[in-house]
Protein backbone atom coordinates (compact mmCIF):
# COMPACT_ATOMS: atom_id res chain seq x y z
CA UNK A 1 0.00 0.00 0.00
CA UNK A 2 2.98 2.35 1.14
CA UNK A 3 4.91 1.55 -1.77
CA UNK A 4 1.51 2.19 -4.75
CA UNK A 5 1.19 5.57 -2.65
CA UNK A 6 4.57 6.36 -2.85
CA UNK A 7 4.27 5.74 -6.83
CA UNK A 8 1.22 8.35 -7.43
CA UNK A 9 2.80 11.43 -8.84
CA UNK A 10 1.52 15.05 -9.12
CA UNK A 11 2.83 16.78 -11.70
CA UNK A 12 2.31 19.90 -14.85
CA UNK A 13 1.29 18.63 -18.02
CA UNK A 14 -0.32 19.90 -21.16
CA UNK A 15 0.89 22.75 -23.37
CA UNK A 16 2.51 25.60 -21.00
CA UNK A 17 2.35 22.78 -18.43
CA UNK A 18 -0.58 24.59 -17.40
CA UNK A 19 -3.09 21.81 -15.88
CA UNK A 20 -2.13 19.95 -12.65
CA UNK A 21 -2.63 16.37 -12.54
CA UNK A 22 -2.49 13.61 -10.37
CA UNK A 23 -1.88 9.93 -11.97
CA UNK A 24 -2.39 6.76 -9.56
CA UNK A 25 -0.42 3.67 -11.74
CA UNK A 26 -1.82 0.27 -11.24
CA UNK A 27 -0.69 -3.32 -12.73
CA UNK A 28 -1.86 -3.57 -16.24
CA UNK A 29 -4.77 -6.47 -15.43
CA UNK A 30 -7.61 -5.02 -17.94
CA UNK A 31 -6.14 -2.50 -20.17
CA UNK A 32 -8.04 0.26 -19.27
CA UNK A 33 -7.72 3.31 -17.23
CA UNK A 34 -10.33 5.77 -15.89
CA UNK A 35 -10.06 9.70 -16.02
CA UNK A 36 -11.79 11.61 -13.31
CA UNK A 37 -13.11 14.90 -14.55
CA UNK A 38 -13.86 17.36 -11.09
CA UNK A 39 -17.01 19.67 -10.57
CA UNK A 40 -16.53 23.15 -10.89
CA UNK A 41 -16.18 25.81 -8.48
CA UNK A 42 -16.87 25.01 -4.54
CA UNK A 43 -17.71 21.21 -5.74
CA UNK A 44 -14.36 20.91 -6.69
CA UNK A 45 -12.89 21.58 -3.12
CA UNK A 46 -15.88 19.69 -1.28
CA UNK A 47 -15.66 16.33 -3.54
CA UNK A 48 -11.31 16.44 -3.56
CA UNK A 49 -11.43 13.84 -0.65
CA UNK A 50 -13.93 11.90 -2.61
CA UNK A 51 -12.21 11.36 -5.51
CA UNK A 52 -8.96 10.64 -4.27
CA UNK A 53 -10.46 7.84 -1.91
CA UNK A 54 -12.10 6.60 -5.65
CA UNK A 55 -8.40 7.04 -7.45
CA UNK A 56 -7.04 4.70 -4.45
CA UNK A 57 -9.93 2.30 -4.89
CA UNK A 58 -9.77 2.11 -8.58
CA UNK A 59 -5.86 1.52 -8.72
CA UNK A 60 -6.12 -0.84 -6.04
CA UNK A 61 -8.31 -3.10 -8.25
CA UNK A 62 -6.32 -3.00 -11.67
CA UNK A 63 -7.41 0.44 -13.07
CA UNK A 64 -4.55 3.61 -13.30
CA UNK A 65 -5.84 6.70 -12.92
CA UNK A 66 -5.50 10.37 -13.77
CA UNK A 67 -7.21 12.88 -11.43
CA UNK A 68 -6.46 16.63 -12.78
CA UNK A 69 -7.61 20.25 -12.41
CA UNK A 70 -9.13 22.46 -15.23
CA UNK A 71 -7.50 25.69 -15.96
CA UNK A 72 -8.48 27.98 -13.75
CA UNK A 73 -9.53 25.60 -11.09
CA UNK A 74 -7.31 23.62 -8.03
CA UNK A 75 -3.90 24.09 -8.58
CA UNK A 76 -3.83 24.18 -12.29
CA UNK A 77 -2.65 27.67 -14.20
CA UNK A 78 -5.25 30.53 -14.25
CA UNK A 79 -7.51 32.76 -12.60
CA UNK A 80 -10.69 31.22 -11.22
CA UNK A 81 -12.82 33.73 -13.25
CA UNK A 82 -10.67 32.12 -16.78
CA UNK A 83 -12.34 28.72 -16.15
CA UNK A 84 -14.80 28.65 -19.06
CA UNK A 85 -16.49 25.76 -20.74
CA UNK A 86 -15.26 25.58 -24.01
CA UNK A 87 -11.02 25.47 -22.57
CA UNK A 88 -12.97 23.07 -19.59
CA UNK A 89 -13.56 20.56 -22.56
CA UNK A 90 -10.35 20.88 -24.51
CA UNK A 91 -8.97 20.19 -21.12
CA UNK A 92 -10.21 16.46 -20.84
CA UNK A 93 -9.00 15.93 -24.30
CA UNK A 94 -5.86 17.08 -23.11
CA UNK A 95 -6.09 14.99 -19.80
CA UNK A 96 -7.36 12.09 -21.96
CA UNK A 97 -4.23 12.07 -23.98
CA UNK A 98 -1.75 12.59 -21.23
CA UNK A 99 -3.65 9.13 -19.59
CA UNK A 100 -3.14 7.44 -22.75
CA UNK A 101 0.37 8.42 -22.70
CA UNK A 102 0.92 7.37 -19.26
CA UNK A 103 -0.15 3.88 -19.30
CA UNK A 104 0.16 3.05 -22.64
CA UNK A 105 -2.84 2.51 -24.74
CA UNK A 106 -5.97 0.78 -24.47
CA UNK A 107 -9.53 1.68 -23.25
CA UNK A 108 -10.69 5.14 -21.44
CA UNK A 109 -13.42 5.53 -19.13
CA UNK A 110 -14.10 8.48 -17.76
CA UNK A 111 -15.95 9.32 -13.89
CA UNK A 112 -17.26 12.95 -13.45
CA UNK A 113 -19.66 14.73 -10.44
CA UNK A 114 -22.03 17.65 -11.89
CA UNK A 115 -20.36 19.69 -14.23
CA UNK A 116 -17.36 17.15 -14.20
CA UNK A 117 -19.81 14.43 -15.60
CA UNK A 118 -21.63 16.91 -18.40
CA UNK A 119 -17.01 17.87 -19.46
CA UNK A 120 -16.51 13.99 -19.46
CA UNK A 121 -19.68 13.47 -21.89
CA UNK A 122 -19.18 16.71 -24.45
CA UNK A 123 -15.53 15.59 -24.66
CA UNK A 124 -16.45 11.68 -25.22
CA UNK A 125 -15.63 11.88 -28.80
CA UNK A 126 -12.64 14.13 -29.15
CA UNK A 127 -11.08 12.81 -25.33
CA UNK A 128 -12.18 8.76 -27.38
CA UNK A 129 -13.84 7.89 -24.26
CA UNK A 130 -15.27 4.56 -23.96
CA UNK A 131 -17.90 5.08 -21.01
CA UNK A 132 -18.68 7.48 -18.71
CA UNK A 133 -20.37 7.25 -15.01
CA UNK A 134 -21.41 10.09 -14.35
CA UNK A 135 -22.87 11.19 -11.29
CA UNK A 136 -25.95 14.00 -10.75
CA UNK A 137 -24.78 15.47 -14.33
CA UNK A 138 -26.35 18.95 -14.93
CA UNK A 139 -29.48 18.33 -17.10
CA UNK A 140 -30.41 21.89 -17.18
CA UNK A 141 -27.84 24.63 -17.54
CA UNK A 142 -29.97 27.87 -16.65
CA UNK A 143 -31.23 25.59 -13.42
CA UNK A 144 -27.70 25.69 -12.48
CA UNK A 145 -27.34 29.76 -13.19
CA UNK A 146 -30.39 30.07 -11.01
CA UNK A 147 -29.42 28.23 -8.22
CA UNK A 148 -25.72 29.82 -8.07
CA UNK A 149 -27.28 33.49 -8.25
CA UNK A 150 -29.83 32.12 -5.76
CA UNK A 151 -27.20 30.90 -3.42
CA UNK A 152 -24.89 33.82 -3.75
CA UNK A 153 -28.26 36.04 -3.03
CA UNK A 154 -28.73 33.42 0.40
CA UNK A 155 -25.28 34.22 1.08
CA UNK A 156 -24.65 38.12 1.38
CA UNK A 157 -27.62 38.03 3.93
CA UNK A 158 -25.99 35.21 5.75
CA UNK A 159 -25.54 36.23 9.71
CA UNK A 160 -24.33 32.88 10.30
CA UNK A 161 -21.34 33.98 8.27
CA UNK A 162 -21.11 37.54 8.24
CA UNK A 163 -21.22 39.82 10.99
CA UNK A 164 -23.65 42.36 8.92
CA UNK A 165 -25.30 41.41 5.25
CA UNK A 166 -23.02 42.65 2.37
CA UNK A 167 -24.16 45.13 -0.35
CA UNK A 168 -24.92 43.80 -3.76
CA UNK A 169 -21.59 45.32 -4.95
CA UNK A 170 -19.88 42.75 -2.99
CA UNK A 171 -21.25 39.98 -4.67
CA UNK A 172 -22.75 40.85 -8.07
CA UNK A 173 -19.77 38.68 -10.43
CA UNK A 174 -19.79 35.55 -8.20
CA UNK A 175 -20.98 32.50 -7.45
CA UNK A 176 -20.62 30.87 -4.44
CA UNK A 177 -16.60 31.01 -3.44
CA UNK A 178 -15.77 32.60 -6.71
CA UNK A 179 -15.20 35.17 -9.56
CA UNK A 180 -17.64 34.03 -12.71
CA UNK A 181 -17.56 35.82 -15.82
CA UNK A 182 -20.56 36.70 -17.90
CA UNK A 183 -19.00 34.21 -20.54
CA UNK A 184 -19.31 31.21 -18.55
CA UNK A 185 -23.12 32.06 -17.32
CA UNK A 186 -23.99 32.46 -21.02
CA UNK A 187 -21.74 29.61 -21.40
CA UNK A 188 -23.81 27.44 -18.97
CA UNK A 189 -27.15 29.36 -19.48
CA UNK A 190 -26.96 26.61 -22.95
CA UNK A 191 -25.89 23.79 -21.62
CA UNK A 192 -27.76 20.49 -21.87
CA UNK A 193 -26.93 17.01 -21.46
CA UNK A 194 -25.31 15.10 -24.33
CA UNK A 195 -25.68 11.79 -24.65
CA UNK A 196 -22.34 10.15 -25.91
CA UNK A 197 -23.76 7.39 -27.51
CA UNK A 198 -21.08 4.98 -25.69
CA UNK A 199 -21.45 2.97 -22.43
CA UNK A 200 -22.97 4.86 -19.84
CA UNK A 201 -24.14 5.02 -16.38
CA UNK A 202 -26.65 7.67 -14.37
CA UNK A 203 -25.85 7.93 -10.38
CA UNK A 204 -28.01 10.25 -8.69
CA UNK A 205 -28.40 11.51 -5.06
CA UNK A 206 -30.87 10.78 -2.58
CA UNK A 207 -32.26 13.91 -3.24
CA UNK A 208 -31.21 15.29 -6.39
CA UNK A 209 -31.41 19.51 -7.01
CA UNK A 210 -33.32 20.86 -9.70
CA UNK A 211 -30.45 21.09 -11.98
CA UNK A 212 -29.42 17.69 -11.91
CA UNK A 213 -32.97 16.25 -12.34
CA UNK A 214 -32.81 13.51 -14.91
CA UNK A 215 -35.62 13.15 -17.12
CA UNK A 216 -36.10 11.15 -19.82
CA UNK A 217 -34.05 9.04 -21.84
CA UNK A 218 -31.90 9.02 -19.16
CA UNK A 219 -34.30 8.57 -15.93
CA UNK A 220 -35.18 5.19 -16.59
CA UNK A 221 -31.83 4.69 -16.51
CA UNK A 222 -30.79 6.18 -13.38
CA UNK A 223 -29.33 4.58 -10.30
CA UNK A 224 -29.99 5.48 -7.27
CA UNK A 225 -27.05 5.99 -4.45
CA UNK A 226 -27.84 6.89 -1.19
CA UNK A 227 -25.88 9.89 -0.47
CA UNK A 228 -26.69 13.39 0.48
CA UNK A 229 -24.35 16.36 -1.22
CA UNK A 230 -26.38 19.30 -1.13
CA UNK A 231 -25.08 20.55 -3.53
CA UNK A 232 -27.78 23.96 -3.27
CA UNK A 233 -26.87 24.37 0.49
CA UNK A 234 -24.98 27.53 1.06
CA UNK A 235 -24.18 25.73 4.50
CA UNK A 236 -22.86 23.49 3.41
CA UNK A 237 -20.03 25.37 1.18
CA UNK A 238 -17.08 24.56 3.42
CA UNK A 239 -18.04 20.62 3.93
CA UNK A 240 -16.33 18.16 2.11
CA UNK A 241 -18.53 14.98 0.79
CA UNK A 242 -17.78 11.80 1.53
CA UNK A 243 -19.89 8.49 0.57
CA UNK A 244 -18.87 5.18 1.23
CA UNK A 245 -21.59 4.36 -0.92
CA UNK A 246 -21.16 6.54 -3.37
CA UNK A 247 -17.59 4.96 -3.96
CA UNK A 248 -19.03 1.77 -4.18
CA UNK A 249 -21.33 2.64 -6.57
CA UNK A 250 -18.57 4.60 -9.19
CA UNK A 251 -16.22 1.92 -8.66
CA UNK A 252 -19.16 -0.88 -9.59
CA UNK A 253 -19.46 0.73 -13.01
CA UNK A 254 -16.05 1.18 -13.74
CA UNK A 255 -14.81 -1.75 -13.39
CA UNK A 256 -18.20 -3.23 -14.88
CA UNK A 257 -17.55 -0.95 -18.23
CA UNK A 258 -13.63 -1.95 -17.94
CA UNK B 1 6.23 32.57 -12.49
CA UNK B 2 6.91 28.58 -12.35
CA UNK B 3 4.99 25.77 -10.26
CA UNK B 4 6.90 22.50 -9.88
CA UNK B 5 4.25 19.80 -7.80
CA UNK B 6 6.99 17.36 -5.42
CA UNK B 7 6.24 14.35 -3.22
CA UNK B 8 8.45 14.82 -0.62
CA UNK B 9 9.19 14.31 3.27
CA UNK B 10 10.88 12.00 5.23
CA UNK B 11 8.43 9.16 4.19
CA UNK B 12 7.55 10.63 0.96
CA UNK B 13 4.44 11.28 2.44
CA UNK B 14 4.07 14.86 1.66
CA UNK B 15 2.07 16.28 -1.51
CA UNK B 16 2.58 20.09 -2.02
CA UNK B 17 3.64 23.14 -5.19
CA UNK B 18 6.53 25.11 -4.85
CA UNK B 19 6.10 28.74 -6.94
CA UNK B 20 8.97 30.31 -7.59
CA UNK B 21 9.37 34.03 -8.67
CA UNK B 22 10.61 34.70 -12.40
CA UNK B 23 13.61 35.43 -10.90
CA UNK B 24 15.08 33.16 -7.63
CA UNK B 25 15.67 34.75 -4.70
CA UNK B 26 17.37 33.51 -1.96
CA UNK B 27 16.01 35.01 0.90
CA UNK B 28 12.62 34.60 2.91
CA UNK B 29 9.74 32.31 1.37
CA UNK B 30 6.55 31.51 2.31
CA UNK B 31 4.80 28.12 3.55
CA UNK B 32 1.19 27.49 3.28
CA UNK B 33 -0.30 25.73 5.96
CA UNK B 34 -3.54 23.81 5.54
CA UNK B 35 -7.32 25.83 6.70
CA UNK B 36 -8.34 22.49 8.97
CA UNK B 37 -9.19 19.79 6.30
CA UNK B 38 -9.21 21.57 3.52
CA UNK B 39 -6.77 21.11 1.06
CA UNK B 40 -3.69 22.76 -0.09
CA UNK B 41 -5.73 25.52 -2.40
CA UNK B 42 -7.11 27.40 0.78
CA UNK B 43 -10.54 27.68 0.88
CA UNK B 44 -11.80 28.91 -2.46
CA UNK B 45 -8.53 28.73 -3.61
CA UNK B 46 -7.34 31.63 -1.32
CA UNK B 47 -3.99 29.70 -0.99
CA UNK B 48 -3.35 29.44 -4.84
CA UNK B 49 -4.23 33.15 -5.32
CA UNK B 50 -1.63 34.35 -2.62
CA UNK B 51 1.01 32.15 -3.43
CA UNK B 52 0.79 33.55 -7.25
CA UNK B 53 0.89 36.75 -5.94
CA UNK B 54 3.83 36.32 -3.62
CA UNK B 55 5.62 34.69 -6.43
CA UNK B 56 4.76 37.58 -9.08
CA UNK B 57 6.55 39.86 -5.94
CA UNK B 58 9.51 38.16 -5.88
CA UNK B 59 9.18 35.43 -2.85
CA UNK B 60 9.23 31.52 -2.95
CA UNK B 61 6.02 29.62 -1.83
CA UNK B 62 4.82 26.27 -0.80
CA UNK B 63 1.66 25.49 -0.19
CA UNK B 64 1.69 21.81 0.86
CA UNK B 65 -0.70 18.98 2.77
CA UNK B 66 0.38 18.10 6.17
CA UNK B 67 0.02 14.00 7.02
CA UNK B 68 -2.95 12.87 6.15
CA UNK B 69 -4.82 15.65 4.64
CA UNK B 70 -5.34 16.55 1.12
CA UNK B 71 -3.39 14.44 -1.18
CA UNK B 72 -0.70 13.64 1.80
CA UNK B 73 -0.22 9.91 3.44
CA UNK B 74 0.30 9.07 7.30
CA UNK B 75 4.41 9.14 7.84
CA UNK B 76 4.50 5.79 9.03
CA UNK B 77 6.38 7.36 12.20
CA UNK B 78 5.37 6.89 15.55
CA UNK B 79 4.38 10.51 16.47
CA UNK B 80 1.85 12.60 18.53
CA UNK B 81 -0.26 15.24 15.88
CA UNK B 82 1.97 18.48 17.48
CA UNK B 83 5.02 16.36 16.48
CA UNK B 84 4.26 15.28 13.20
CA UNK B 85 2.83 19.00 12.17
CA UNK B 86 6.10 19.96 13.29
CA UNK B 87 8.68 17.50 11.03
CA UNK B 88 5.77 18.40 8.28
CA UNK B 89 6.56 21.62 7.63
CA UNK B 90 10.03 21.03 8.62
CA UNK B 91 10.20 19.03 5.61
CA UNK B 92 8.34 21.74 3.58
CA UNK B 93 11.20 24.16 5.08
CA UNK B 94 13.90 21.58 3.61
CA UNK B 95 11.90 21.45 0.08
CA UNK B 96 11.83 25.11 -0.50
CA UNK B 97 15.01 25.33 0.61
CA UNK B 98 16.32 22.84 -1.75
CA UNK B 99 14.19 24.66 -4.59
CA UNK B 100 14.31 28.09 -4.12
CA UNK B 101 17.74 28.30 -1.77
CA UNK B 102 15.63 29.98 1.05
CA UNK B 103 16.70 29.75 4.34
CA UNK B 104 14.07 31.75 6.18
CA UNK B 105 10.52 31.30 6.31
CA UNK B 106 7.13 32.75 7.09
CA UNK B 107 4.45 30.59 8.02
CA UNK B 108 1.05 30.97 6.70
CA UNK B 109 -2.05 29.54 8.91
CA UNK B 110 -5.69 29.99 9.00
CA UNK B 111 -7.53 28.61 11.91
CA UNK B 112 -6.02 25.08 12.97
CA UNK B 113 -2.96 26.13 10.39
CA UNK B 114 -2.39 29.21 12.77
CA UNK B 115 -2.11 27.24 15.78
CA UNK B 116 0.21 24.75 13.54
CA UNK B 117 2.21 27.73 12.41
CA UNK B 118 1.81 29.16 16.44
CA UNK B 119 3.57 25.90 17.40
CA UNK B 120 6.23 25.56 14.22
CA UNK B 121 7.74 28.87 14.70
CA UNK B 122 7.97 28.68 18.19
CA UNK B 123 10.36 26.00 17.90
CA UNK B 124 12.18 26.25 14.81
CA UNK B 125 15.26 29.03 14.36
CA UNK B 126 14.53 29.11 10.77
CA UNK B 127 11.17 30.33 10.99
CA UNK B 128 11.30 34.48 10.45
CA UNK B 129 7.74 35.39 10.63
CA UNK B 130 4.12 34.81 10.81
CA UNK B 131 0.61 35.18 10.00
CA UNK B 132 -2.24 33.93 12.41
CA UNK B 133 -5.36 33.91 10.73
CA UNK B 134 -8.01 33.66 13.01
CA UNK B 135 -5.50 32.17 15.62
CA UNK B 136 -5.10 32.27 19.37
CA UNK B 137 -7.02 34.70 20.95
CA UNK B 138 -10.01 34.63 23.80
CA UNK B 139 -13.04 36.57 25.04
CA UNK B 140 -12.54 39.35 27.78
CA UNK B 141 -14.87 41.75 29.23
CA UNK B 142 -14.18 44.27 26.37
CA UNK B 143 -15.63 41.83 24.18
CA UNK B 144 -18.54 40.89 25.70
CA UNK B 145 -19.27 44.48 26.58
CA UNK B 146 -19.18 44.83 22.81
CA UNK B 147 -21.33 41.57 22.21
CA UNK B 148 -23.95 42.22 24.49
CA UNK B 149 -24.14 46.10 24.96
CA UNK B 150 -25.39 46.61 21.35
CA UNK B 151 -28.25 43.75 21.35
CA UNK B 152 -29.52 44.77 25.30
CA UNK B 153 -30.07 48.21 23.59
CA UNK B 154 -31.55 47.42 19.87
CA UNK B 155 -35.12 47.18 19.20
CA UNK B 156 -34.66 45.05 16.68
CA UNK B 157 -33.08 42.20 18.59
CA UNK B 158 -35.75 42.40 21.03
CA UNK B 159 -38.22 42.30 18.90
CA UNK B 160 -36.60 39.34 16.48
CA UNK B 161 -36.53 37.36 20.15
CA UNK B 162 -39.81 37.78 20.99
CA UNK B 163 -41.27 37.07 17.56
CA UNK B 164 -38.77 33.72 17.77
CA UNK B 165 -40.37 32.94 21.08
CA UNK B 166 -43.77 32.62 18.76
CA UNK B 167 -42.25 31.16 16.08
CA UNK B 168 -39.01 28.99 17.11
CA UNK B 169 -36.66 29.37 14.24
CA UNK B 170 -34.60 26.54 13.67
CA UNK B 171 -30.91 26.94 14.27
CA UNK B 172 -28.39 26.01 11.71
CA UNK B 173 -27.49 22.31 12.70
CA UNK B 174 -24.31 21.84 14.24
CA UNK B 175 -21.78 20.06 11.76
CA UNK B 176 -19.02 17.93 12.86
CA UNK B 177 -16.20 19.51 13.08
CA UNK B 178 -12.48 18.13 14.03
CA UNK B 179 -10.93 21.01 16.72
CA UNK B 180 -7.82 21.04 18.52
CA UNK B 181 -8.05 22.46 22.61
CA UNK B 182 -6.51 25.38 22.05
CA UNK B 183 -3.32 26.41 24.30
CA UNK B 184 -4.38 28.55 27.76
CA UNK B 185 -3.74 32.02 27.56
CA UNK B 186 -1.03 32.69 29.62
CA UNK B 187 1.22 29.75 27.69
CA UNK B 188 0.27 31.13 24.61
CA UNK B 189 0.79 35.07 26.03
CA UNK B 190 4.69 33.51 26.97
CA UNK B 191 5.60 31.76 23.75
CA UNK B 192 4.42 34.91 21.78
CA UNK B 193 6.92 36.73 23.94
CA UNK B 194 9.73 33.99 23.49
CA UNK B 195 9.23 34.49 19.91
CA UNK B 196 8.83 38.22 19.31
CA UNK B 197 12.56 38.29 21.72
CA UNK B 198 13.69 35.88 19.12
CA UNK B 199 13.25 38.86 16.27
CA UNK B 200 9.91 36.98 14.36
CA UNK B 201 7.45 39.42 12.58
CA UNK B 202 3.77 38.57 13.99
CA UNK B 203 0.89 39.21 12.16
CA UNK B 204 -2.53 38.41 13.74
CA UNK B 205 -5.64 38.83 11.83
CA UNK B 206 -9.15 38.28 12.78
CA UNK B 207 -12.54 37.95 10.87
CA UNK B 208 -15.62 38.93 11.79
CA UNK B 209 -16.26 34.75 11.50
CA UNK B 210 -14.85 34.36 14.77
CA UNK B 211 -16.72 37.40 16.20
CA UNK B 212 -17.94 35.00 19.09
CA UNK B 213 -14.51 35.24 20.54
CA UNK B 214 -12.83 38.13 19.28
CA UNK B 215 -15.00 41.41 17.95
CA UNK B 216 -12.29 43.86 18.13
CA UNK B 217 -9.10 45.18 17.10
CA UNK B 218 -8.21 46.57 20.94
CA UNK B 219 -9.17 42.91 21.96
CA UNK B 220 -5.55 41.74 21.34
CA UNK B 221 -4.23 44.05 24.08
CA UNK B 222 -6.98 42.70 26.20
CA UNK B 223 -5.77 39.22 25.25
CA UNK B 224 -1.80 40.01 25.41
CA UNK B 225 -1.51 43.04 27.11
CA UNK B 226 1.78 44.91 26.19
CA UNK B 227 2.58 42.59 23.36
CA UNK B 228 0.55 44.90 21.07
CA UNK B 229 2.62 47.70 21.58
CA UNK B 230 6.04 45.46 20.15
CA UNK B 231 7.13 46.70 17.20
CA UNK B 232 7.13 43.53 14.99
CA UNK B 233 3.41 42.93 16.31
CA UNK B 234 0.66 43.80 14.05
CA UNK B 235 -3.07 43.29 14.33
CA UNK B 236 -5.89 44.05 11.96
CA UNK B 237 -9.56 42.95 12.31
CA UNK B 238 -11.35 41.98 9.06
CA UNK B 239 -15.02 42.87 11.02
CA UNK B 240 -16.85 42.57 7.11
CA UNK B 241 -14.88 39.29 6.34
CA UNK B 242 -15.99 36.14 7.24
CA UNK B 243 -13.99 32.83 8.65
CA UNK B 244 -13.39 31.12 5.71
CA UNK B 245 -13.33 34.53 3.24
CA UNK B 246 -16.08 33.16 0.61
CA UNK B 247 -16.17 36.72 -1.52
CA UNK B 248 -13.41 37.49 -3.40
CA UNK B 249 -13.48 41.44 -2.68
CA UNK B 250 -12.16 39.88 1.19
CA UNK B 251 -9.65 37.70 -0.41
CA UNK B 252 -8.70 40.34 -2.77
CA UNK B 253 -7.87 42.92 0.53
CA UNK B 254 -6.30 40.45 2.42
CA UNK B 255 -3.97 40.00 -0.18
CA UNK B 256 -2.96 43.13 -0.49
CA UNK B 257 -2.30 42.59 3.18
CA UNK B 258 -0.11 40.23 3.23
CA UNK B 259 1.88 41.53 0.00
CA UNK B 260 1.93 44.29 1.97
CA UNK B 261 3.21 43.15 5.03
CA UNK B 262 5.45 41.21 3.76
CA UNK B 263 7.08 43.96 1.66
CA UNK B 264 7.91 46.27 4.62
CA UNK B 265 9.42 43.56 6.44
CA UNK B 266 10.89 41.42 4.18
CA UNK B 267 11.58 43.79 1.05
CA UNK B 268 12.98 42.05 -2.18
CA UNK B 269 16.29 44.69 -2.73
CA UNK B 270 17.29 45.33 -5.93
CA UNK B 271 20.20 42.79 -5.79
CA UNK B 272 17.56 40.07 -6.11
CA UNK B 273 17.73 39.25 -2.13
CA UNK B 274 15.05 39.86 0.70
CA UNK B 275 16.51 41.61 3.66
Amino acid sequence: MKARIEAELPFYFGPGKELFGFYHPAAAVTGTAVLLCPPFGVEQIRCHRLYRQLAHSLAESGLPVLRFDYFGTGDSAGDSHAFEWPRCLADVATAAAELRLRHGGGRLLAFGARLGANAALAAAQTARLDGVVAWDAITDGAALVRQYDSMEASLKVDLNRFEVARPDLDVSTQWPGFETSERLRSQLLELRLLDPGIASAWLTSSSPDEASRLGEPYASRQVGVDVAPRWDDVNGLELAILSHPLLEAARRHLKEMA
Amino acid sequence: MHEQAFRFGAARHLVGVVGLPPVIEHGVGMILLNAGMVYRVGPFRLHVELARRLNSLGYSTLRFDQSTIGDSGASGQRLSRPEQVLADVRDAMELLKQQSGCTRFVLFGLCSGAQNAHSTAYVDQRVAGAFFLDGYGHRTLGQRVRHYLPRLLSLSVWRQRFARRRTPVAARPAEPAFEVEPLPPKIVRAQLAEMLHRGLKLDFIYSGGVARYFNHVRQFRECFGRLADHPCVSVSYFKEADHTYVLSGDRQRLLDHVAQWMGHHFPITRTGSSA
